[in-house]
């Protein structure tokens, strides 16, 4: 790894989010829609309250304008105001970030861990009965779609049982001191936690079994038991180091994709993050808002694609070598 | 021993703790499944201190009283502040921050008694200064719902603290005092015009019986009882408003018991909440209407259709509609087959049609009105026109709204039985509104939409097609002097039954135009608990979400 490789990889880094930050605000803009019409519609606004909103959110001037306004005002970490809620783009994003991280982050890493166990454990019992439970059920868990799982849960846990919240991040009003509101927050999030996991452990799990099916029947595995290592040994250190390649681009893959949510997860269960946050933006043409996740998006993308890059070298010495 | 395996090692125990910090975190999942039942605030406390908890899923948009456009910010925008007059549960004009009023000779000039022991939530009195404060500012500058009210608006005088005179350049048929909501001068009064525009108003102060505690955004909004309100304390301690992103996950909350009453339920839902224990399912009249719009735009520069000028072709397509067939296929029987553009809601207001007069379900009549107007029928089933034009619109419907993709499947059909083709296309509501609201050069011909009244006054749902709100609301861009006319003199005539009369015959001119099809008046649907509060009075416009915010002040805890 040298001083040359990291300055390309940066240098492709800026260039591929300018561009995304440029294609975000001409995609947004040029959809057809005034986020200014509806609300003025359905405030009962007057052609001149109209004319003052549109006035306000710097719409009367024209795209080149508003597009280098914008660059201007980001490069000062300014990404803007919401329409809707009229607060600086950063504090809208702020909290529905942090709700996210704390539902898809908790998920995500329990996922991968329970995920890439049972694949372990189905490849090192390849063709055995457990082989084949974990796979059909991963494979049944993984076709079903998230907000079904959702809804099949809230059914068991909230409605028929009344044993979890079914919806929202905390109870409203509840004041209990700093361990009552960690708990608080706890038991919401479980029900919606727990739908992510069932759903997505099972992409992990079958990823991680079948690469590592193909490399428990490689040589050096035969030397490692002709050497008289213990199986926990040969399966958890050289087998899975060695299978690790296709679950580090899975992961990456997957936790770019975490800030983007669980749009259809949050939905069903109220939770208040960037899923639910964009899909309300989107029907209120909250420009602003859209453009600040979507620029999140795509430094999250790049960021989990440049970090897996760097892992590559760190596992393979093919790479390295290259 | 290498630096590879050292790595390695080093590797496997970092991954080692991973794995225990990962299943620690799945067990504090595990034991927070395993506790005890769903906790509820307010369910537990004594009734003096119960919480009165609302379900929606239509989130609030600002809580500053200028700005707000949402329905769900109105409902607690005015329980923080207040207006000078109010409706009551009835929908009554009732004395609100002021409690008494005379209007002058020649209606133009209103003066206000405000109550001398109302007070701020910081404490500071409410005055006549504040009063007029609240319209200059609200008239100078355009801002918000209320300005609609304000047109005619000329000045404000503060006769003593608590008195205050309103004069307007003609006579108000609408009170405005009924929109405006009064905020404190001590807090607005050094703000510029864009600086109360972008102001979030994070902490309101008002006048009103709630004072603001919490809003935790795309959760819920708190509030608690004003102890020093000048009304009559209401019982519950406090109300929050607990948005729901889905609204199956909202009714089964309230079958549930965690919340006590939704403020909209889609037919569905609703029928299915009817055989609940605990829970009232209400339907009541609701203050909106969908129609079908026609581009009437007689601008050179609209590409909408130009057959759709003719009156006759427009009537012909209403005819086509049935209208009882509509409300029970669409909206599931919840609602009334529709006529004027006032919703029955309105009572005395609405021009009533007889049957036999009404372009309503008469396919026979809607082909014989084409036939003698020259639309011959054509080889394919589509009319033509004198100069072999084919009688084919383009019809644009909202995706998302389930009803009108309906009634445009429906109406697709009604049309081409008399011989006329459309062309469906559904859009998100964005998309359609810019299209349908492009004054300039509007490109469409059909769209199915629908209206809200602001307030129980026809005045709004009347100004809507008037000549000069093209390019503000009117989206079928209407233009009738005589109609503009008739609206002028109802704006002004002081005299009830005088303008009750002026609306039916706007209503009727209208009518005749058909620029709008009104296919249906939607009920309101909601739904209650019976066994946490008591008293809801059921009454048009809604339980809750509606003009009157008589029924959060009186309900009792059970």
């Amino acid at each position: 790894m040298n001083a040359r490789y990291f300055a390309r990889k940066i240098s492709t880094l800026v260039v591929t989010l300018f561009l995304t930050v440029s294609f975000n605000f001409l995609l947004f803009h040029v959809l057809p829609g005034s986020p200014v019409q509806l609300l003025a519609r359905s405030g009962h606004y007057d052609a001149a309250a109209k004319a003052s909103l549109t006035k306000l959110f710097g719409l009367n001037h024209g795209l080149l304008t508003q597009y280098f306004v914008y660059l201007k005002n980001m490069v000062r970490g300014d990404l803007g105001f919401s329409y809707t809620f009229r607060k600086p783009v950063t504090t809208v994003l702020g909290a529905a970030v942090g709700n996210t991280v704390l539902l898809v982050g908790t998920a995500t890493v329990i996922t991968i861990f329970i995920g890439i166990w049972l694949g372990v454990k189905a490849a090192s019992r390849a063709n055995s009965l457990a082989d084949t439970s974990i796979t059909v059920t991963s494979l049944t868990l993984w076709s079903m779609p998230d907000f079904f799982t959702g809804m099949i849960l809230i059914f068991v846990a909230g409605v028929w049982t009344h044993v979890l919240p079914i919806s929202g991040i905390e109870t409203p009003g509840l004041s209990v001191g700093w361990l009552g509101h960690f708990y608080d927050v706890a038991k919401h999030l479980a029900l919606p936690a727990l739908t992510l996991m069932l759903v997505n452990a099972a992409e992990f799990s079958l990823i991680t079994r079948n690469s590592m099916v193909d490399v428990m029947v490689d040589d050096y595995m035969v030397t490692a038991r002709a050497k008289g290592l213990a199986k926990r040994v040969i399966v958890w250190r050289h087998a899975l180091r060695n299978a690790l390649l296709p679950i580090v681009t899975a992961t990456a893959l997957y936790v770019g994709m975490v800030l983007g949510g669980a749009i259809q997860v949050e939905t069903v269960f109220s939770w208040p993050g960037m899923g639910l946050l964009i899909y309300n933006s989107v029907e209120q043409r909250d420009y602003p808002v859209l453009e600040g996740c979507f620029l999140l998006f795509a430094i999250a993308v790049i960021a989990t694609n440049f970090i897996s890059d760097i892992l590559y070298q760190v596992l393979d010495a093919r790479v390295r070598k290259n | 021993m290498n630096k590879k395996v050292e790595a390695l090692q080093a590797r496997g125990i970092s991954r080692r703790q991973f794995l225990a910090i990962g299943a620690a975190s799945a067990g504090a999942v595990g034991i927070a499944a395993l506790s005890g039942p769903v906790q509820s605030a307010g369910a537990t406390t004594s009734s003096a201190q119960r919480i009165l908890r609302v379900g929606w899923t239509t989130p609030p948009d600002l809580l500053n009283p200028f700005t707000f456009t949402s329905s769900a910010s109105f409902e607690i925008v005015s329980l923080m502040y207040d207006t000078l007059l109010e409706y009551d549960v009835n929908l009554k004009s009732s004395a609100g921050l002021a409690q008494s009023h005379t209007v002058s000779a020649d209606g133009k000039t209103f003066t206000y008694k405000l109550r001398p022991n109302a007070t701020w939530h910081d404490g500071k009195p409410v005055t006549a200064a504040d009063v007029k404060f609240t319209f200059d500012t609200t008239a100078k500058n355009n801002l918000g719902q209320a300005a609609w009210s304000l047109g005619e608006y000329l000045s404000s005088r503060v006769v003593d603290t608590h008195t205050v005179a309103i004069t307007y350049k003609k006579p108000q048929a609408f009170d405005p005092a009924l929109a405006v909501f009064i905020v404190p001068q001590h807090i607005w009064g050094s703000m510029s015009s864009s600086q109360i525009q972008s102001n979030t108003n994070p902490k309101p102060v008002g006048s009103g019986p709630y004072r603001f505690k919490k809003w935790a955004t795309g959760q819920y909004v708190q509030v608690v009882r004003n102890a020093g309100w000048w009304g009559v304390a209401p019982h519950a301690a406090g109300i929050i408003w607990n948005e729901f992103a889905n609204a199956d996950v909202m009714t089964q909350s309230l079958a549930s018991g965690s919340v006590d009453i939704l403020t909209e339920v889609p037919a569905v839902l609703w029928n299915g909440l009817k055989s609940k224990p605990g829970v009232k399912a209400a339907e009541m009249q609701s203050f909106s209407f969908h129609h079908i719009g026609f581009n009437v735009s007689k601008a050179k520069t609209s590409k909408g259709n130009p057959l759709l000028l003719d009156k006759t072709v427009r009537q012909a397509l209403s005819y086509s509609l049935n209208r009882a067939q509509l409300v029970a296929l669409a909206l599931a029987g919840h609602g009334q087959p529709g006529s004027v553009q006032l919703p029955p809601s309105f009572g005395d207001w609405q021009e009533k049609i007889p049957r036999n007069q009404q372009f309503d379900n008469n396919p026979a009549k809607a082909k014989k009105m084409l036939a003698k107007a020259g639309y011959k029928l054509g080889s394919n089933g589509i009319r033509v026109d004198k100069h072999g034009k084919p009688l084919h619109f383009r019809l644009i419907v909202i995706q998302t709204t389930d009803e009108d993709v309906l009634a445009g499947q429906i109406f697709v059909k009604a049309a081409k039985a008399v011989g006329i083709s459309l062309t469906l296309e559904t859009l998100d509501s964005t998309t359609l509104g810019n299209i349908v609201y492009n004054s300039a050069a509007p490109d469409w011909d059909i769209f199915i939409w629908g209206w809200d009244a602001n307030n129980p006054d026809p005045d709004y749902l009347l100004s809507i097609d008037l000549t000069s709100q093209i390019g503000g609301n009117n989206d079928v861009f209407y233009s009738n002097p005589a109609y503009d006319a008739l609206y002028a003199q109802q704006a002004v005539a002081m005299n009830r039954a005088e303008r009750v009369n002026l609306v039916h015959q706007a209503q009727k001119m209208f009518y005749e135009d058909a620029a709008y099809c009104v296919m249906w008046y939607q009920s309101k649907l909601q739904a209650y608990r019976t066994d946490t509060w008591q008293g809801w009075k059921e009454t048009r416009g809604g339980v809750v979400y509606n003009f009157t915010r008589s029924n959060y002040l009186t309900v009792k805890p059970k």
